[in-house]
Formats: structure tokens, C-alpha cells, sequence
């Protein structure tokens, strides 16, 4: 079990920098709980007290979304739910909406917040592929000096390894950004032991742009997780197929093409098989979303894949 | 330490009140506004019981600290259907969709939401939003049925008068929908298991559990534990008066462990303190100096000559072999014309209940020890218990509290043994819930099986002869494993004739979790190396897999392999009832037509997806409700 001395729900970044510093080395951040909580239980880390927990849910600036300019800011204790049900963000990242029904359960996304979610930095942490295929960058905010400091990184710059991040104990992950990418078909494919309420075994993120004729890629972009200690973005497909034709066999020859990412010590061979068979459905159903010319995708090879 | 200071709207009534700072909002609920509908049953997130409302939101309140609640309009399964149930606890009611009860507060308020949500969601998507919430006894099928129709009245499309209670007709009951006597209480989660229930003046239990598989306990000191400011006090198995030792057949289980550790997860010693916090903190300061002993982790180990003795009882590491014979298996096989062999492997299985252990133990003022738990076989506890206390046995009382799912998992006496000690101690009530983990890693597992099994049948499909090995691995207690092998032997060969049959189950001490009783009690092992084995015998014979259990199958007048004579047999009945509902394409079992194809066939499931709240028909009613 979680215990503590202290639980502070500071209301402004100032307040939560005055608490970090006067409580320095003795806190830890919570958002929603919902990995630190079961993460202090036998099994795992055991009983845990931490003497300060700092509640950073009820600073306002953490809980912003915007989309403008062709830019997406999101708070960084946004709850997954949002994405789902937030019709503006779920138009400018289209595959967001598809990797939050597969987040947790409906309980759960609208505690579980997505900057714990990359703090967290899980290898099978669902939210990372889709803003890795988005080039999202997370926006980090510290005090030194008095001074407010604010630097911007970009997501593989943020998660150096499963649980490491670039986050420094001063800092306060404020806000994730990324283009808008409106008019791009989004997918996500997630496989565990069950639907809800399950670590991904395997997960794919797909965003796909078509020319003006519908039948040519004009962006795609893939990332993986689950396979590997950071989830990946598959550059060498994505190039393999930026400005080519859709047809079934480009596809095919995508999907088959050599993918050394799962590193994972567990079911490698069931992974690899299932990473192949997820870039092909993450594929097809972004094509699908994206709006692609009906006779270009044959149903033979969506039935294949559904 | 500063208190929090929680003022919020908690189903409608204004509440302030301090809390700890490291309270969750369950804790909150439960403990302090004794609002015990909401239940744990897990403690992690991942069963969907503490299901409450914040803000019209529905979340876990066991991932939530309280301190959230500040300021929160808070709304729990009380809430519901204050004066007259809810549509929807109506409709779980009419569609007889709570078993044990103890996931259904959970899933009225999952379903709650899901229908304020979308009063027009189709089954899938209600299966969808309901994703988070566990039920371990019904399989789901009624709840959702009952969503769909509480949905049905929301919505106006069929009257409310759906949710009465159908007519009997002339008070018949056998053959008619019946709603079950215990639903309101449980929809409404006014009904109190062991974990809910409170006494003026109780400590709070926890349990030191043994790291080791298999160690000496050199020494055990309690003293600093002891000592602690709450702690009242810290038990080991020195404390126990009478003859220690529990189990179903044997009683080769002390209260706490004696002398040595036989698996992880055994109860060493156990503390009542003034609060779960100072109770566990008391468990850190418990020293115990271990000397590990060599381990038998499989039945193969444990076998073997020379290997470590868990009991002094019995030096073969058998629990309990049980053989049954029926004529000559050498004659039957010399008679057949196909002999198969086939080893079959089945593992361990939780039983899962949403309802960890539970219970809660006083003195009366007439001196009788009392305790209240979820046990499934309390007279068995109470005559063990007497001889365990050195008690007349009208001084021990055993309250059967409602079981949150049992399963068979529930009839070990592993934890009131330690209770009533504690509160013969203490003078005081005492409780104990299990946490998830705990009670995982220390109860009862459904018995490993590894069965040998040897066919001999005519081309005909005739079974002439059957030898039937089958090896389980008990764990480290007795348990009910002598029952489970008896009943592997009596009925693992199956409802089938068979004239020469050689029959052995063996229950085998290892170091592993225990093993118990699970539903089926062995059959379920047994039965899974027979019925897997027919299907392959049919096979290679050419055979319907339906036509060669009909060939073989006992019938009215017919003797079981233990010689009882039967006067009505069913086999037959349920063979022609299963092959017209899968709607059976006869062959043998590695044919395919139109109907039995692997994928896409009739009948069968799509693959697994989710989003139907994305991908829904366009155009479809998604208003809003209150
Ligand atoms: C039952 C269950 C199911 C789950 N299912 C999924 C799933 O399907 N997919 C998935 O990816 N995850 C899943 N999770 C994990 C978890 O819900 C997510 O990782 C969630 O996004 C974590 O966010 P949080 O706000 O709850 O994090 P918290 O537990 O509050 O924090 C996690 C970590 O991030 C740090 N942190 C949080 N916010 C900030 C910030 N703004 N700045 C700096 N550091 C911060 C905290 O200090 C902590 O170290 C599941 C968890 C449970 C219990
Ligand atoms: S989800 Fe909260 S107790 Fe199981
Ligand atoms: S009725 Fe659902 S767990 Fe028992």
C-alpha cells in the first residue's frame, strides 16, 4: 500500500514548484494514481511511503487542450477519455480516439491522465505510439533561480528506456504538442490476453494521407509498442511507402519487410507475427478511414486482415 | 502528519469530515462512512467493484487517493434507488443476473453509466463500457441481458412493466423464471459480507507470510512488533492452545506455520493492531531467521528417491492414492484392435472470487468464540477449530457470512483459526480482509494434473480396455486433495462402459501453493484427459466424435466403474440435445463442411475489437439523459 505524510493539491504552477522545492528529494508527482497506486503493492514495489505525494491534476494550465494553428497542445493531465470523446483533439489526431478505447476501461481513462503516461514510460504504455507516428514533443517546466524555465523535447527524446525518461526531479511535464493532422486516417491495433484492462502484448499506431487521386500514400506513418524497450516508429515501411501507389502487393511486400524491433524476452515468434499482421490491418484501416478509392483496397484483403 | 480536510457532496448529503492523507476515496467510503456497497476486490484497478460516481464520472475509487474528493459531488451504489430499486437493479433482479452478488453493486453502477451514456448502446457496446467490471460467477450473458432490457425501459421502447416478476403458472416454480429471493440485496449493496461488516472496539489483522518455499524457522521474534503503539497483539503457532492442524481430510495444517515453511505464501505470524496501517508496518518488524531447505516444485521432484519430505507423516510425498479395478486391462487390450496413448497436462486455476477472504471474530459475553467468515464448510471449522482452541465445542460459533464466490476455494480453514486466537487474545473483535495478492498466493489452487491415459478399442469403437495414471500436484497441505483424487478416480473415466479399466490418482506433497477443492473436484482433469482422448480415438477410427461416446455410453441399468447400479442415465439425452444446438455435422472429427469450419462459420464469433462507440450506425439516437 501507498502511504504518505503529506498529500498537496497545489492550484498554480508557482504553488506546485514552491511545494517540489521545499519538499525536495522527500516527493513524487501524482496525477491519476492509476500506475503509482498499484505499482505500491505486494508483488511489486511492496508498501511504499512516500512522505510528500504533489497532486499536479488541479493546475489549470496541465489540463488546457487547444487546437489551433495547425498545432494540438494538450495539458499534460489530460485523461485519456478526452481523446476519445473530445470531437476537436480526436479530429487533429486521428488516431487517438482508436488507442484510448483500447486504454484501460472506461473507468480508468478518465483517471488515468496521458502525461503519467509517458512519465511512466512503460514499454507497453499505449498512448506512446500514436504521439510517436504524431512527432509529438512534451514540454517540460522547471524553477531554477526563480526563474520559470520551459524547454521543449521531442517524444523519443523524453522516453530513453523502459521507465527512464529525460525528466529531471525539479521538472513538471506540463504539455504535449504536435501537428494537427486533420484529413489523415488513423488506426490502432492492440492485442493481450483480453479487451479491456489489459498490458498490450503488441500495439500499432497508423496515420495515413492520400493524394487527391485517393489511390496514392501521400504520408504514412507506423509506430510500434510492446516489443521493445521505447516503441519505435517503422521509418524504413513508412518510406518504403510514402508517394507509392496502394496496391495489395505494396502492401504485402510493407508488412513483410524485416522488422528487428521485437526484442522482448517473452513469445518473440507470436510477436512477430503479429507485428506483420498489424501493419497490414493498421494500414488498411487507415486507408479505409483515410478515404481511400473503394477499388484500390479489395475486400478479399480486408476480410484477410479484419 | 496534517489530516486532509474532505468536504464534499457524498450521495446527496453534504459531509466534512478529516481523512489520512494516504486514504483512497474507497477507503474513505467504506471505512469511515461505513458505505460498503462500494466493494474491493482487488484493490489494483482491475475488477471493477469500487465503481463510484465523482462529479457524474464514473471511476475506481481504489486508484483514487480521497484527496481528490475534495470539493467532489460523490455518488456510490446507495444512491441508487433510494426508495424503490433502480430500472436498472430491477432489471438485474428480473433477469436473474447477480450469483454471489459480490461484482453486482460494481456492474449496476458500470451499467448505470453506460446507459446515461447511451440509452440506445447495442449489446456490444454495453459489453464494451462494462469492460472494467469482473464477474467471476454468471458469464456475463445475464448481465448484459439485463442491461439490454433495463436499456429497453429507458428508452421507452417496452414498458416498465417488463421488470415485474412473471406470472407461475398455478405456483410452479420447476420450468419457470424465478427471480431470486436475494437479488434486491445484492443489486443495492445493502447485503454485508464478512470484509464489510464492523464491530464497536475491532482491530484490524494482518498476516506475515512466508518468503521461502520450503525453510526452517530458526527463530521468530516478535518482541519489537510487539511493542509497537497500536499494536494489541502478535501471534505465532505458540499461541495455539489445542492440537494444531486443519484440513478437509487430513489435518496436516498448523494455524501458522510450526517449525518449518512449506510454500510461499504461508501464514508465520499474524498481528492485530488498532488500524491496517500500524498492523502492517508491525508485519515489518516481525525478525524471522529462515535456514532454506532443498524444494520440490513438481510431482516428478517430489517423487523421486531421496527427495526432501515435506510431512514426517509421509515419507513418499503421496497424500493419497486412490486405484479402482475392473476386470483385466491386459485381456481388454489383447481384444482390441487400436491402442492409443496420450499424456494429458492440465495446470493450476484461481478460483478468482471477487470476494478476497474475509472475516471477523469476537468473544460473546457467554465466552463463545465467534466468527464470522465466507466459509463454505463452517460445521467441519467448528469441530476443528474446538480441538484447535481446546474448546468444548459449544464454545466455538461459526457464522456462515454470504460468500462472495466460493468455487470450492472457500472451505479451507486457512485464516479463522488465527482469528479466534486473536480475539481470545485480545478480548477484542477482529477482522481480516485478504488483499488480492494474499489471497492469491495463499489459498487453494485447483489441482496440476498430469494423466497417462491408455485406450483399447475394436474398429467398431468399442472400449475394451482403459489404464487410466493420473499424477496431481497437491502442494504443500492436504487440503481436500484426498477428496479431489477419490473423485478423479470415481468419475474420471467418464459415463462410458468400460470392461477392464485400471484406475490410480495420486495426490503428491510439493512445495507449491496448495491445492483444493475447485468446482468439479477432479472431475474436471480427469475428464478433460478422457473426453480430449475419445475425440482423437474417433479420429483414428474414422468415427463421429457424438457416435462413439453413443456407442459406449452407460445407459438406465447400466454399473459406474465403482459398481453402482444406475437406474436412470442421461448420456444419451444430453448427446442429442448438444448435437442439435451446435447444429452437429456428422463425421468424424476431422471433416469439414459447410457448417463446421474453423473461422467465419456460422454461429462463431468475430475476431476481438473494440470502438463500436467510434464505428457505430451514423444516424442512430445518442441523446443524452440525465
Ligand atoms: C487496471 C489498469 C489498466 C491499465 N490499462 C492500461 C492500458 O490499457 N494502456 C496503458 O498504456 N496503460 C494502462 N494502465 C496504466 C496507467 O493507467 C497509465 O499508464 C496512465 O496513463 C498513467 O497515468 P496516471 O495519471 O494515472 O499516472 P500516475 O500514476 O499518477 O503517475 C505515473 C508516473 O508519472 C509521473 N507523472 C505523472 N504526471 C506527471 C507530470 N505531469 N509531470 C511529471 N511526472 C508526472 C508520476 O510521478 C509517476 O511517476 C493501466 C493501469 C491500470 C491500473
Ligand atoms: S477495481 Fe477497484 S477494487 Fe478492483
Ligand atoms: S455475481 Fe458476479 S462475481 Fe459473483
Amino acid at each position: 500500500m501507498l502511504t504518505c505524510d503529506e498529500y498537496l493539491t497545489p492550484t498554480s504552477l508557482d504553488e506546485a514548484f514552491a511545494a517540489m522545492a521545499a519538499h525536495r528529494g522527500r516527493h513524487r508527482l501524482i496525477a491519476g494514481g492509476t500506475d503509482i497506486l498499484p505499482w505500491a503493492r505486494e508483488g511489486r514495489a511492496g508498501d511504499v511511503d512516500v512522505p510528500v505525494l504533489i497532486d499536479i491534476t488541479r493546475i489549470s494550465e496541465l489540463t488546457e487542450r487547444k487546437v489551433a494553428a495547425g498545432r494540438v497542445r494538450v495539458g499534460a493531465a489530460t485523461p485519456i477519455q478526452r481523446f476519445l470523446d473530445d470531437k476537436a483533439i480526436a479530429t487533429a489526431m486521428p488516431c487517438m480516439p482508436r488507442c484510448a478505447i483500447w486504454f484501460a476501461d472506461d473507468q480508468i481513462r478518465e483517471q488515468a491522465t496521458i502525461g503519467g503516461n509517458l512519465a511512466n514510460a512503460s514499454p507497453a504504455a499505449d498512448g506512446v505510439p500514436p504521439l510517436l507516428a504524431h512527432a509529438a514533443g512534451v514540454e517540460l517546466a522547471s524553477k531554477r533561480d526563480g526563474r520559470l524555465m520551459r524547454r521543449l523535447l521531442p517524444l523519443n527524446k523524453f522516453i530513453l528506456g523502459s521507465g527512464k525518461t529525460a525528466l529531471a526531479d525539479d521538472e513538471i511535464m506540463i504539455a504535449i504538442e504536435c501537428d494537427a493532422l486533420p484529413g489523415y486516417g488513423g488506426s490502432f491495433e492492440k492485442v493481450g490476453h483480453r479487451r479491456s484492462l489489459v498490458i498490450s502484448v503488441v500495439c500499432l499506431a497508423g496515420l495515413v494521407k492520400l493524394d487527391a487521386s485517393r489511390r496514392r500514400f501521400e504520408d504514412v506513418r507506423l509506430a510500434l509498442g510492446g516489443v521493445c524497450p521505447v516503441p519505435q516508429r517503422l521509418t524504413e515501411v513508412e518510406n518504403f511507402l510514402r508517394g507509392a501507389a496502394i496496391d495489395s502487393g505494396r502492401l504485402e511486400r510493407a508488412a513483410a519487410m524485416p522488422l528487428d524491433f521485437v526484442q522482448s524476452r517473452t513469445r518473440r515468434e507470436y510477436r512477430r507475427e503479429v507485428v506483420h499482421g498489424f501493419v497490414m490491418r493498421g494500414l488498411i484501416n487507415a486507408l479505409r478511414r483515410a478515404g481511400a478509392d473503394a477499388d484500390v483496397l479489395k475486400p478479399e484483403l480486408e476480410a484477410a486482415y479484419a | 502528519m496534517p489530516d486532509l480536510r474532505i468536504d464534499a457532496i457524498i450521495n446527496g448529503r453534504k459531509v466534512s469530515r478529516t481523512a489520512k492523507p494516504w486514504q483512497r476515496l474507497i477507503d474513505f467510503l467504506r471505512e469511515d462512512l461505513h458505505l460498503t456497497g462500494t466493494k474491493e476486490g482487488c484493490g489494483a484497478g482491475e475488477c471493477g467493484t469500487c465503481s463510484v460516481f465523482v462529479d457524474g464520472v464514473l471511476v475506481k475509487s481504489c486508484l483514487m487517493p480521497v484527496a481528490k474528493a475534495q470539493g467532489a459531488r460523490i455518488d456510490t451504489v446507495e444512491s441508487l434507488g433510494r426508495n424503490e430499486l433502480s430500472v436498472l437493479q430491477k432489471a438485474f433482479h428480473k433477469a436473474g443476473a447477480s450469483q454471489c452478488g459480490y461484482c453486482i453493486p460494481g456492474m449496476v453502477m458500470a451499467a448505470t453509466s453506460a446507459l446515461r451514456a447511451n440509452p440506445f448502446a447495442d449489446r456490444e457496446e454495453i459489453k464494451e463500457r462494462l469492460g472494467g467490471n469482473v464477474c467471476r460467477c454468471t458469464g456475463y450473458q445475464k448481465i448484459v441481458d439485463a442491461v439490454e432490457l433495463a436499456r429497453d425501459v429507458v428508452n421507452g421502447r417496452i414498458s416498465a412493466t417488463a421488470l415485474e416478476e412473471e406470472e407461475t403458472a398455478d405456483g410452479r416454480f420447476i420450468g419457470a423464471n424465478v427471480r431470486r429471493l436475494d437479488a434486491p440485496s445484492k443489486v443495492s449493496g445493502a447485503l454485508k459480507y464478512a470484509g464489510d461488516m464492523v464491530m464497536a472496539n475491532m482491530l484490524h489483522v494482518q498476516v506475515l507470510r512466508s518468503p521461502h518455499a520450503h525453510a526452517r524457522i530458526v527463530s521468530l521474534d516478535i518482541s519489537e512488533a510487539a511493542a509497537m503503539d497500536g499494536v494489541e497483539a502478535v501471534i505465532t503457532s505458540e499461541d495455539v492452545p489445542g492440537v494444531d492442524g486443519f484440513g478437509v481430510f487430513v489435518h496436516d495444517q498448523p494455524v501458522m506455520a510450526r517449525g518449518k515453511v512449506r510454500y510461499v505464501g504461508e501464514a508465520v505470524a499474524a498481528v492485530a493492531a488498532e488500524d491496517v496501517v500500524t498492523a502492517r508496518r508491525a508485519l515489518a518488524k516481525i525478525k524471522v531467521v529462515y535456514e532454506p531447505l532443498p524444494a520440490v516444485f513438481s510431482v516428478e521432484e517430489a517423487l523421486r528417491p531421496g527427495a526432501p519430505v515435506l510431512h514426517d507423516y509421509a515419507p513418499d510425498n503421496v497424500t493419497k492414492h486412490i486405484p479402482v479395478r475392473v476386470g483385466d486391462v491386459a485381456r481388454g487390450f489383447a481384444e482390441s484392435d487400436l491402442i492409443v496413448e496420450q499424456v494429458y497436462e492440465t495446470q493450476a486455476v484461481e478460483h478468482a472470487y471477487l470476494e478476497p477472504e474475509a472475516g471477523l471474530a469476537h468473544v460473546d459475553a457467554d465466552g463463545v468464540v465467534t466468527i464470522q467468515s465466507p466459509s463454505q464448510n463452517i460445521t467441519h471449522h467448528r469441530h476443528m477449530l474446538a480441538r484447535i482452541l481446546a474448546l468444548p465445542i459449544n464454545k466455538v460459533r461459526m457464522i456462515m457470512s454470504p460468500v462472495g464466490g466460493g468455487f470450492g476455494g472457500k472451505e479451507d480453514m486457512i485464516y479463522q483459526g488465527m482469528l479466534a486466537i486473536l480475539a481470545i487474545k485480545t478480548r477484542r473483535p477482529v477482522r481480516l480482509v485478504f488483499t488480492r495478492e494474499e489471497s492469491i498466493a495463499s489459498t487453494a489452487k485447483r489441482h496440476p494434473s498430469k494423466t497417462t491415459l491408455k485406450m483399447g478399442l475394436t474398429l467398431d469403437g468399442r472400449i475394451r480396455a482403459v489404464e487410466f495414471n493420473m499424477v496431481c500436484d497437491g502442494g504443500a497441505y492436504g487440503l481436500s486433495t484426498e477428496g479431489v483424487m477419490r473423485k478423479a478416480a470415481i468419475l474420471g473415466a467418464g459415463p462410458y462402459n468400460i470392461p477392464n479399466l485400471k484406475m490410480d490418482t495420486y495426490g503428491i506433497y510439493t512445495n507449491n501453493t496448495p491445492s483444493g477443492a475447485f468446482r468439479s473436484f477432479g472431475a474436471l482433469q480427469a475428464q478433460f484427459a478422457t473426453e480430449s482422448h475419445l475425440d482423437i480415438c474417433a479420429e483414428r477410427l474414422g468415427i463421429d466424435p457424438f457416435e462413439i461416446r453413443r456407442i459406449n455410453a452407460m445407459r438406465p441399468g447400466s454399473k459406474t466403474h465403482t459398481k453402482q447400479p444406475l437406474k436412470s442415465a442421461s448420456l444419451l439425452a444430453a448427446l442429442k440435445a448438444v448435437a442439435q444446438a451446435s447444429g452437429w455435422e456428422k463425421g468424424p472429427p476431422t471433416s469439414r463442411g459447410e457448417a463446421r469450419r474453423d473461422l467465419g462459420g456460422p454461429g462463431n464469433r468475430p475476431s476481438c475489437t473494440l470502438g463500436s462507440r467510434i464505428d457505430g450506425a451514423p444516424g442512430q439516437a445518442r441523446d443524452e439523459v440525465a
